[in-house]
């Protein structure tokens, strides 16, 4: 029996040992072609005289669809996708089809490191859409010293940092921004003596913390007083003894910097423990997945909403619908999650469009540049960038839950 | 003083939803020696199989458990048989890693079939929190209570009285004189990992109820891993009080300490915890001493 | 063997020792000599031969062996199981980040002392190893890995909190360290010195130390082996080469941050040191090899099967943790001493033939 498995170990290993090598040599012969002929059409694309399409230009697309971030991840992927999809049909931009080269990285940082040197030397795309705060944080410095301009759905301030950062744009209002305008409303809107009384609530990793400093110093400027703040895992199941400490100095509002499992827990605790506060979630604690999971709790609380809900009526929605019915799919299946990878692209395509036949990294970060008050038909804030400023725009609406559903409360505000 | 009560109370409460994952931990553990790295999957797939029997099959709550109950029971048979048993007297690096495989392969097969968005339980059990003067409770966490001491006393039981029990007893004394003794071994630690099962599915389904299932769900295995080695790993009074401490630690140091430090601490302490306890007391508080000899 | 008109096909079926020099030599035959100058020059040529990709996942391969021989003289050799790898690889990486950035100094004092840091961490986690073995050293390093990354994203006035800190590539004598080939070299050079310090350490006689204590420590002991010192110096000689490879992926990705080395990466360390081989320095880079390229290589199979099968992207999207696990579970059954053993058993079978036998 022994000598029986040895046998197969043996025979298994030469095989797995032949197979490797054929497989080293496939990869190999295959990439010198491939290399080789992903150089022609950027060549062709220099002239701009060939035939109809004029080339293809490539983007990378980091998704995450099965870690830890997937329900959101997912969503916004095919988002994203959908957009790509969209514009290709619509003739792509500028007569170049966009080719996004999409992989799942599952939030893991190693493999997000993986492919982006993928992306950069073999598939040697133009830009890249990326996903969280790890990978944008991890690829920041490499993107600038490669000089591919990368759009993601991080909304960390400190992308903000041109000197740092060059390459990285912000398709929507930071998180500090979200903060500091959800602060002037409050204060815009309070009713009652003396200052309002605001609490922050947030996780110990680079996404929580992100705007707190921010929030602080802009409530002290503008006469808010911030009296808690209160640390909540993001994968929390009871957040009894943050929100009794919270309790104690009984704020007027509190900002929730979660994601939808947090903020339901703190929802949920809140409503036992008959807490008062107003709560005030930023974009990653609002959306439909929160409703579900929170239940009643959640009746009453604000939401950031930097992207519309599929729900709304809105003239931007049009495009939505139309690449949607012609998949023979509908608008009321998608989420909030999804418009968002959708306008994320298209701000990315205003940029290629705006780089003219420069389809270069440095071409399209000069395009995205030029884009001023770019109308995004109300499916989020009009952006705009510049040399010194990649932030595309402060402003957020606020909705508030009212029978399980999210209502927009406000139009498009900024601070 | 109410501070300090529901502080708690609500962390013993919480403290009972740990005690019954770190049974799972210990059930394993008491019969093959093994730590199962894959419980938070064993948990998932038990909240996944209930939640789809009664969301999709409108199975009602109470006969869907059960099922579940009979299919983890079932799951867990066919892991010993096909994944564990060969590693029946390795060193516990290959356990580790073995179960550490069978986690990733079970994650894959759980992604592949459920997805990756967040699924909520329809309300089944009341929403309204509990009042006991001052100190309010959600109804699901004093659910978890209750089953947690019906466990308890169901597992001592059968411990000590039923056959099964003192054979398994006898299995993770001695194996070589529970093999002389006419016990079936294989047999005990096939029921151990199918009790091990069950007793996850149960703890799953309750956190499903909690805060939804998705797929981070597993990662409570690993938050629970202290709470097995403070109670001691071979100690089944020991999973429970550890739960329970390691529950009241937590909301007592996130109530008292992290508005000193800034806060985060409570999901550390824990890991503290586990530090000072090797330290000092490696067994754990109800462990059994190991004894070596050359 | 000196025969000269012998069949160049026909290798040595077996080693001859006259003395325990010949046995413990690196180098058993000549042959094998004139084979690793082969293969280093290989490695030399590589990046003519490849484009950059293949240069910078060689580069990635190459750090990951660096942290895999670390952590196999720890588990491997001296058989001490660690469950934090991810935490020290941060540990070196934020050491690094701190002495280039805050303090000015150069990449090349920054990586020795980041070793030396990661070595003095490791070594205080090792404490408990005093009266631990196994499962509850395992809790132990595990409990290291989440308490580290819990004071890296707290010592914000050290490590720039939870919003990490940036990093440049090294230079020397104005050239920087920049494109991905020469940075492929750099790798390659501490890997091979990893490799030989390696090699060498356990032709001493702390390296017999080391696994005579993984073997049997209570025999270890009686034999007059100081356990605990010798404990320590595994956990601290193993912390430096990973602290090593934090460094140098800290300079390659030139951002160290916490969310880079959560428990999953500490995993795939574990897997690497299982699949290559416990104990073995060749099969550590073997290792380091497999489970980095094994999602490149998943990826490239799911691609063509995308294109033969479109609505089975849904199936695919576990696959990779499927077949991860599915690998870990197959070489813990069949082949325990992983690719190292069967690389040897192959060698053995042609050594052997046409006359070979089974065993």
């Amino acid at each position: 029996m022994k000598k029986m498995w040895k046998k197969l170990g043996l025979s298994a290993a030469t095989l797995s040992l032949a197979l490797g090598l054929a497989a080293c040599g496939g990869g190999n012969n295959s990439s010198a072609p491939a290399t080789g002929g992903d150089a022609k059409p950027a060549d062709t694309a220099a002239k701009p005289a060939d035939a109809q399409p004029k080339g293809t230009i490539k983007l990378g697309g980091l998704f995450d669809i099965t870690g830890g971030t997937g329900d959101v991840g997912a969503p916004y992927a095919e988002g994203e996708k959908a957009y790509v999809e969209y514009i290709n049909s619509k003739g792509g931009v500028n007569g170049y089809k966009i080719e996004l080269i999409g992989e799942d990285y599952a939030y893991k940082i190693p493999e997000a490191q993986k492919l982006y040197t993928k992306f950069k030397s073999k598939d040697q795309v133009s830009a890249i859409l990326g996903w969280g705060t790890g990978d944008t944080e991890a690829l920041r410095q490499q993107v600038a010293a490669d000089k591919l301009p990368f759009v993601s759905a991080a909304y960390s301030e400190n992308l903000k940092n041109i000197n740092e950062s060059p390459y990285n744009f912000l398709a929507a209002a930071t998180y500090s921004d979200q903060a500091r305008t959800s602060i002037k409303w409050i204060k815009d809107n309070w009713k009652g003596s003396g200052n309002p009384k605001l609490a922050l609530i947030y996780n110990d990793t680079p996404f929580g913390k992100s705007p707190i400093q921010d929030a602080k110093d802009y409530a002290a400027k503008i006469g808010v007083d911030v009296v808690d703040e209160q640390v909540v895992d993001l994968k929390a199941l009871d957040a009894t003894s943050q929100l009794l400490n919270l309790q104690k100095t009984n704020p007027d509002f509190a900002i929730i910097q979660q994601t939808w499992g947090a903020t339901a827990t703190i929802l949920k605790d809140a409503k036992k423990l008959g807490l008062k506060t107003q709560f005030i979630g930023l974009n990653w604690a609002t959306g439909e997945g929160l409703l579900p999971i929170a239940g009643d709790a959640a009746e009453g609380f604000i939401g950031v909403v930097t992207h519309a809900f599929p729900y709304e009526d809105l003239p931007g929605m049009a495009e939505v619908k139309e690449y949607l019915e012609s998949k023979g799919q509908k608008l009321e299946d998608k989420n909030q999650k999804f418009i968002q990878g959708w306008v994320t692209t298209k701000i990315m395509m205003e940029g290629i469009r705006a780089a003219g036949d420069n389809v270069t990294g440095e071409g399209i970060r000069k395009g995205l540049e030029t884009i001023n008050n770019l109308d995004l038909g109300g499916l989020a804030a009009p952006v705009s960038f510049s040399a010194d400023n990649h932030a595309g725009t402060n402003q957020i609406r606020l909705a508030q839950v009212k029978n399980g559903k999210f209502e927009i409360i406000t139009d498009y505000i900024g601070h | 003083m109410d501070f300090f009560l529901q502080l708690a109370v609500s962390g013993l409460v919480i403290g009972s939803v740990y005690s019954l994952v770190a049974l799972g931990f210990v059930l394993i553990y008491k019969s093959s020696d093994a730590i199962n790295m894959a419980q938070g999957e064993f948990l998932l797939v038990g909240t996944y199989i209930c939640l789809t029997l009664i969301t999709t099959y409108n199975v009602p709550f109470i006969p869907a458990l059960l099922l579940t109950l009979v299919f983890s029971a079932a799951l867990g048979f066919l892991i010993e048989r096909l994944v564990l048993r060969p590693f029946i007297g390795e060193p516990v690096i290959s356990m580790i890693m073995a179960t550490i495989g069978l986690a990733s392969l079970m994650a894959g097969i759980i992604h592949v079939i459920w997805g990756f968005e967040t699924r909520v339980y329809p309300p089944i059990f009341s929403q309204e929190p509990i009042k006991l003067g001052a100190i309010v409770i959600s109804p699901i966490y004093l659910w978890s209570l209750v089953i947690v001491l019906v466990l308890l006393v169901l597992f001592t039981l059968f411990f000590k009285f039923s056959k099964m029990g003192v054979a398994m007893r006898a299995t993770a004394d001695d194996q070589q004189a529970a093999l002389s003794m006419g016990i079936s071994v294989k047999a005990v630690f096939a029921i151990t990992w199918a009790i091990s099962a069950i007793v996850s599915s149960v703890g799953g389904v309750l956190l499903g109820n909690i805060n939804g299932v998705n797929s981070s769900l597993a990662l409570i295995g690993l938050k629970v891993l202290p709470v097995a080695l403070l109670g001691g790993l071979d100690s089944i009074p020991g999973a429970i009080v550890g739960g329970f401490i390691i529950g009241l630690l937590e909301s007592l140091a996130g109530g008292y300490l992290d508005p000193l430090v800034g806060g985060g601490l409570k999901d550390v302490v824990p890991f503290f915890v586990l530090v000072l306890i090797l330290m000092f007391k490696p067994y754990g508080l109800f462990g059994k001493r190991e004894i070596e000899r050359v | 063997m000196t025969n000269r008109m012998r069949n160049p096909f026909v290798m040595e079926c077996g080693e001859f020792h006259v003395n325990y020099k010949q046995e413990t030599a690196i180098y058993k035959i000549a042959r094998v000599r004139r084979r690793v100058m082969v293969i280093l020059a290989f490695f030399a040529a590589f990046p003519l031969i490849f484009g950059d990709y293949y240069v910078g996942l060689a580069t990635l391969c190459g750090i990951a062996a660096v942290g895999a021989i670390g952590l196999n003289i720890l588990t491997g050799f001296t058989g001490q199981i660690h469950i934090g790898v991810g935490a020290f690889l941060g540990v070196g990486g934020y050491a690094s980040a701190i002495i280039t950035t805050k303090l000015g100094m150069p990449f090349w004092i920054a990586l020795p002392i980041a070793g030396l840091i990661t070595a003095a961490v490791g070594a205080l986690f090792g404490i408990p190893s005093l009266r631990l073995k196994g499962l509850y050293l395992a809790m132990a390093t595990l409990a290291a890995q989440v308490i580290i990354l819990f004071v890296i994203s707290r010592w914000d006035s050290v490590t720039g909190g939870t919003a990490g800190i940036i990093l440049s590539r090294p230079s020397i004598f104005g050239f920087t360290f920049a494109s991905e080939t020469s940075y492929y070299y750099l790798t390659m050079i501490v890997l091979f010195l990893t490799a030989l310090f390696t090699m060498n350490l356990f032709r001493s006689r702390m390296g017999r130390a080391f696994v005579a204590v993984r073997d049997r420590d209570v025999a270890a002991e009686v034999m007059g082996i100081d356990l605990f010192k010798t404990k320590l110096l595994s956990f601290a000689v193993s912390s430096f080469f990973v602290g090593v490879a934090g460094c140098l992926m800290g300079h390659y990705t030139m951002v160290v941050s916490p969310e880079l080395y959560s428990i999953s990466v500490s995993i795939e360390y574990l897997a690497m040191i299982l699949i290559g081989g416990l104990g073995s320095v060749m099969g550590s880079i073997y290792g380091a090899v497999f489970i980095t390229m094994l999602p490149v290589f998943l990826r490239m199979i799911m691609e063509v099967l995308g294109t033969y099968f479109p609505g089975l992207e849904g199936v695919f999207v576990g696959f990779r943790e499927v077949i991860f696990g599915a690998i870990i579970i197959l070489f813990l059954i069949y082949e325990p001493d992983g690719i190292a053993k069967m690389w040897k058993n192959l060698k053995n079978y042609f050594k052997l033939w046409p006359f070979s036998y089974n065993r």
